[in-house]
């Protein structure tokens, strides 16, 4: 038929875009960070080397490993608490019948929308009085906070699919609300918990604003922050150390996009397709 | 009932604690802030709506506040359109369509700072792979970082290569949704492909679309990571979006004036969301 021969090809055209479109950046990257020049297409001498990634790995003084370190213990911590705070109002509204409910589903809506310009100012002068400037500490409370909406409505989506009575059964055996929660509700849902932790991480992860203001140096500062901020000695980028930071760095959310790719779009869209 | 009200109380409390503290009260604070002349090394100063009034005079101001519109239209525009082919693509059924959708997500999943680097290395005059591949078809060279024009479509093409997932994810639902049944109908009818798209597919998956735009505008209009990076907000301070533009002010140590500017970009995000909010049926959504 000829209808279906247009769509064959219409679909293989687009199949191609999407590889091309997605993934030549990425391919550009990885030539860069294996090249001893970045200028090797003018050159037109690649010279295949692994000099930069031992090198962003081995000297003490570009401090990658630990901008890697405090960024993932930062993400990971955020991801944890957030996901266990956003668990708990999420199970309150998707369970328990109290007034004002939609009004809090609603601000929480809005509060995602919130531009992050319109606290860093504030937060740096709090951070600088109570002395969490270039602390985890800095990062990791506004994170928690930031990220909370997102936490809420995943699982509020996963929640409202287990019926209730589930719940009703576990309290008539005499447990609290909470004991349903941690031993009933969590566990049938722990796909969706797990997914949202991870979409949680890629979030803070990626942060950078919040970052760049509340750190100073190495000691609290995360991968974002250092990539933006690498400089070369004689002003000169030193773009096969960046590009080889970059794409060890990516390497975590890479993995979990491509093993996950089903359970984020999922947590992603539950509440956008929700007529 | 008392008592599901109070359980409900104590299960909110802890997320209610950390919007308050870390985004009501700051938001609240800078309002504060920007009633003041706070400048690093000079006396703090009282000023009530002073700040404000300098905004309006402030020409370099709304030129990073049409900027950022620009910008915001440009972008928003092109991911939608890029958005729905790749969502097209996604919903097909061929081999190897999970890794298809894995690989999609791969510009937004990585760090924004990452993406814009790479873009910034693409856009080089000299080496950049940009201009490698205009001579190779046309002989000619952009100047792509160091004229307006070409430093505005550079950002915006950054903008959208990182995006697009983002809006291909919600429309990929929203293309789930649409009725089978509605296409053989229409096949019936004798509609080809494109009647079919525009006729049956645009109209079932319209409010899906308008969740993707009125996202992803709201956070166009925050711009700042790419533009930080790429740009730096040149050249000669065209491509300062309204974020950048506070930024320089804190990093001035001028926090009043910053503030200020951060407070106007809170008024028009949350204006813009208020209306996504009236607008869309959240309300039987969320319960």
């Amino acid at each position: 038929m000829k209808e279906e021969r247009i769509k064959r090809i219409l679909l293989t055209l687009g199949i191609l875009f999407v590889i091309v479109f997605c993934l030549l950046p990425f391919a550009w990257m990885v030539a860069v960070s294996f090249s001893e020049t970045p200028d090797f297409l003018i050159r037109g001498n690649y010279g295949f080397t692994i000099k930069n990634y031992l090198d962003i790995l081995r000297l003490e003084n570009l401090h990658f490993l630990d901008y890697l370190k405090n960024s993932l213990l930062v993400s990971g911590i955020v991801a944890i608490f957030s996901a266990l705070i956003g668990a708990l109002a999420a199970y309150a509204v998707s369970r328990l019948s109290f007034p004002g409910k939609v009004v809090i589903v609603l601000s929480v809506l809005a509060l995602s929308m919130f531009p992050q310009i319109s606290v860093v100012g504030y937060l740096y002068k709090f951070m600088s009085n109570i002395g969490w400037i270039n602390t985890y500490n800095a990062m990791i409370f506004p994170y928690v906070a930031f990220s909370l909406p997102l936490a809420f409505w995943m699982l509020m989506s996963y929640f409202s699919q287990i019926p209730k009575e589930i719940d009703d059964a576990a309290l008539v055996d005499g447990a609290n609300r909470f004991q349903t929660l941690v031993r009933v509700i969590l566990p049938i849902t722990l796909p969706g918990f797990l997914s949202a932790i991870l979409l949680l991480f890629m979030f803070s992860f990626n942060e950078f604003l919040f970052a760049l203001m509340l750190t100073t140096d190495f000691r609290a500062r995360t991968v974002p922050v250092g990539i933006a901020l690498f400089q070369g000695l004689h002003g000169e980028l030193p773009w096969g150390y960046i590009m080889a930071a970059s794409a060890i760095s990516s390497i975590p959310v890479i993995l979990i996009a491509l093993f996950f790719q089903r359970r984020i779009i999922q947590g992603l869209t539950r509440g956008a397709v929700k007529q | 009932m008392n008592r599901e009200i109070r359980e409900a109380f104590f299960f909110i409390l802890p997320l209610g604690i950390f919007v308050l503290l870390l985004m009501l009260l700051p938001v609240i604070g800078s309002f504060w802030i920007s009633l003041w002349q706070d400048v690093s090394f000079l006396p703090r100063k009282f000023t009530g709506l002073g700040n404000y009034f300098r905004l309006f005079k402030d020409f370099q101001f709304w030129q990073s506040a049409g900027f950022t519109l620009i910008f915001s239209f440009a972008s928003v525009t092109l991911e939608m359109v890029a958005g729905t082919i790749i969502a097209l693509v996604l919903n097909e059924s061929f081999r190897f369509r999970g890794i298809m959708r894995g690989t999609a997500l791969l510009p937004w999943a990585i760090p924004s700072v990452i993406g814009a680097r790479i873009w910034q290395l693409i856009y080089r005059y000299d080496y950049g792979l940009a201009n490698y591949v205009l001579r190779g078809t046309s002989g000619l060279s952009v100047n792509w970082l160091g004229s307006s024009g070409g430093a505005f479509l550079s950002l915006v093409l950054a903008d959208s290569w990182r995006t697009t997932p983002f809006v291909a994810i919600i429309l990929l639902a929203g293309l789930q949704s649409v009725p089978q049944g509605l296409y053989e109908q229409a096949k019936i009818d004798g509609a080809n492909l494109f009647q079919r798209f525009f006729k049956v597919t645009l109209p079932v998956i319209k409010p899906v679309v308008i969740v993707a735009l009125i996202f992803r505008t709201i956070d166009a209009l925050r711009v700042f990571d790419i533009i930080y990076v790429i740009t730096g907000g040149g050249p000669g301070g065209f491509t300062t979006s309204v974020s950048l533009y506070s930024y320089k002010y804190f990093l001035l140590g001028d926090f009043g004036y910053g503030s200020t500017v951060s407070i106007f970009l809170f008024i028009i995000a949350f204006t813009v969301a208020f209306l996504y909010i009236r607008a869309g049926r959240f309300r039987e959504a969320a319960l």
